[in-house]
């Protein structure tokens, strides 16, 4: 049943946005960002790995879809799966590159691509439509030979798809996390040395992670771009990948439905405050800065420990967080 | 002790240079199997860098490097793990958030690393290796903190599953750097007998400061000076040894000094 847990609640706050806000647009934004966040948490919360990367593929997912959409008759499903796989070939080539360096050394090499992706994007008008980005993407139905499946021309309509492709994704995620490759990445993020000494290729295990974060990143910038019916510069700018780093702080690391959390906050909190004063990236400073200095683990780590309290638990629970109890689940099965 | 059991590793005249100083000057070492091999010596010996050398987490200027009767020179360490070779570290190195069990489970995938890249099963049935977890727990007498995490352990507590972390791939050679360092008398007991029982189903090689400990277990002892092996030899030769003794300036090695 425990197993079940995060993915129960994420289901509840999919349910739940329809009837809590106004904005099906909003709403869809919030799960688009989720899913961008859960893949960087793989990378900064499972795996200890920063990376600035990630507007690198968010955008590359954002040009593919337009790209397919706009210039050639690619049914719609085919061209998120195709944005999704541009996703993983781009977050390939950065992971190839940037795991060969460790620490400082390995952000500046994420923050480079990064820097040149953006250059790149800026400068092949040809693809990208450069500054102007791409424009008048459209947002076709889903269909099966010719037969209407799921109109998505509402903004709640669209809610309705991308809730069901994020539900998916977040199973996966969650299967991920949990499997042999989830569990030893979080040995590479507790202690990089000792995990090669007993045996594990660092490299191979880090270009897996990227590979599979670069997919769900370019899945995230395609449905956005399905969205908004824009394919903008700024998807492949470098403050994409510092607004997905700062949401999945925000929500709390190791923890893929902390994620959501992020997202949500993040986007509910910009959405509320740029109507009060143009200047809120100023107040999101300091509520990052709130969290960095005295609640590391973010909104789910505050959650869980109002929780604890509620509980009359009293224990200090601060490595639960990060090492989930299916670690504790005895095996059934004898040793083959 | 038993001069007849073949042998399992292998150096011959391993060189490390750090730029201009040789931390290795030519290093030759044979290990018998199931024997427990000490490396001694001052501090800057190069014990420990020939540990590195042997165990492959750095590699060598010169030499070779023999295991199992397979050359293994230009090997990382993590492919050494799968011919049975495993290490501890001289300073604690665990993951510690995770579990003591997930610690040891993480130990014992290791030898087959390739499950480690699966993404869809979790390890549970014969992935969890539960009979070799249990063992090791037993061995190193963690049975009881099994579900706690490693950072939540004592001192004396992690230098054991640390020595568990090595157990837990089955190795042929262990390689044990300085399993007592900063432990307490109580525990230094329970790490002897501990090392002495190993010698049953693996060679160990080991690097020690606690004369008692090393004189009393080893089967051979390797005494290093400056990079360069100084003496070579079963415990009762090496402590009658003259150049070791002016080496160690006598009392040390004589057990006088824990």
């Amino acid at each position: 049943m425990k197993k079940y847990t995060h993915f129960i609640f994420a289901a509840v706050v999919v349910a739940a946005m329809p009837l809590l806000m106004q904005s099906g647009s909003l709403a869809s934004e919030v799960l688009i960002f989720a899913l961008a966040a859960m893949g960087c948490n793989l990378l900064l919360g499972f795996t200890g790995l920063l990376s600035f990367g990630q507007g690198i593929f968010f955008g590359l997912g954002s040009y593919t879809l337009a790209l397919m959409l706009t210039r050639w008759p690619v049914p719609m499903p085919l061209a998120l799966l195709l944005a999704t796989v541009m996703g993983a070939l781009g977050a390939a080539v950065v992971g190839w590159v940037a795991i060969r360096q460790r620490g400082t050394y390995f952000v500046m090499l994420t923050l480079a691509f990064a820097q040149m992706f953006y250059f790149v994007a800026y400068t092949a008008t040809g693809l990208t439509g450069g500054d102007n980005g791409l424009m008048d993407i459209p947002r076709p139905n889903l269909s099966v030979f010719g037969a209407d499946l799921w109109t998505l021309a509402s903004p709640w309509q669209f809610y309705g798809f991308v809730s069901v492709i994020f539900l998916v994704v977040f199973w996966l995620l969650l299967k991920v996390s949990r499997s042999t490759f989830g569990r030893t990445l979080l040995a590479v993020r507790d202690n990089e040395e000792r995990a090669a000494a007993i045996g594990y290729n660092l490299r191979l295990l880090k270009l897996q992670v990227f590979v599979i974060s670069g997919a769900v990143t370019g899945l995230a910038g395609a449905l956005h771009a399905m969205m908004t019916g824009l394919a903008p510069l700024s998807n492949a700018e470098y403050h994409t990948s510092e607004m997905i780093l700062v949401m999945t702080v925000i929500g709390g690391t190791g923890n893929l439905f902390a994620s959501l959390l992020g997202s949500a906050f993040y986007l509910l909190l910009a959405d509320w405050l740029s109507q009060l004063w143009p200047r809120w990236l100023l107040l999101l400073g300091i509520a990052l800065m709130a969290v960095s200095l005295w609640m590391q683990r973010g909104l789910w780590g505050l959650g869980e420990t109002v929780w604890n309290r509620l509980q009359g638990h009293r224990k200090q629970s601060a490595d639960t967080v990060v090492a989930p109890s299916a670690a504790a689940v005895p095996a059934k099965g004898e040793q083959a | 002790m038993s001069p007849k059991t073949p042998i399992l590793l292998e150096a011959i005249d391993v060189e490390k240079h750090y730029g201009k100083f040789a931390a290795l000057g030519g290093v030759s070492l044979q290990v018998r199997a199931n024997t427990v091999h000490s490396v001694i010596g001052p501090n800057g010996a190069g014990k420990t860098t020939l540990f590195h050398m042997l165990t492959g987490t750095k590699t060598v200027s010169g030499g070779r490097i023999l295991f199992d009767g397979q050359d293994v020179t230009h090997e990382p360490d993590h492919r050494r793990v799968q011919r049975g070779i495993a290490r501890s570290f001289q300073v604690t190195s665990l993951f510690l958030s995770l579990p003591v069990r997930e610690n040891l489970r993480l130990g014992a995938q290791g030898v087959q690393p390739a499950r480690a890249l699966n993404p869809w099963h979790e390890p549970v049935g014969a992935r969890a290796q539960s009979q070799v977890i249990d063992a090791v727990l037993s061995k190193v007498g963690l049975e009881n903190l099994a579900d706690t995490p490693a950072g939540n352990l004592s001192h004396g507590q992690q230098r054991r599953l640390e020595v568990g972390m090595a157990l837990a791939a089955r190795p042929k050679a262990i390689f044990l750097d300085e399993p007592t360092s900063g432990m307490g008398i109580d525990d230094l007991d329970d790490m002897k007998r501990l090392i002495k029982s190993l010698r049953d189903e693996h060679t160990v090689v080991l690097i020690e400061h606690n004369m008692n400990i090393v004189m009393d277990i080893s089967d051979t002892v390797t005494v290093m000076q400056m990079g360069r092996v100084l003496a070579e030899g079963m415990p009762h030769d090496i402590r009658s040894d003259e150049r070791v003794r002016t080496a160690y300036l006598g009392n040390m090695i004589t057990g006088g000094k824990a």
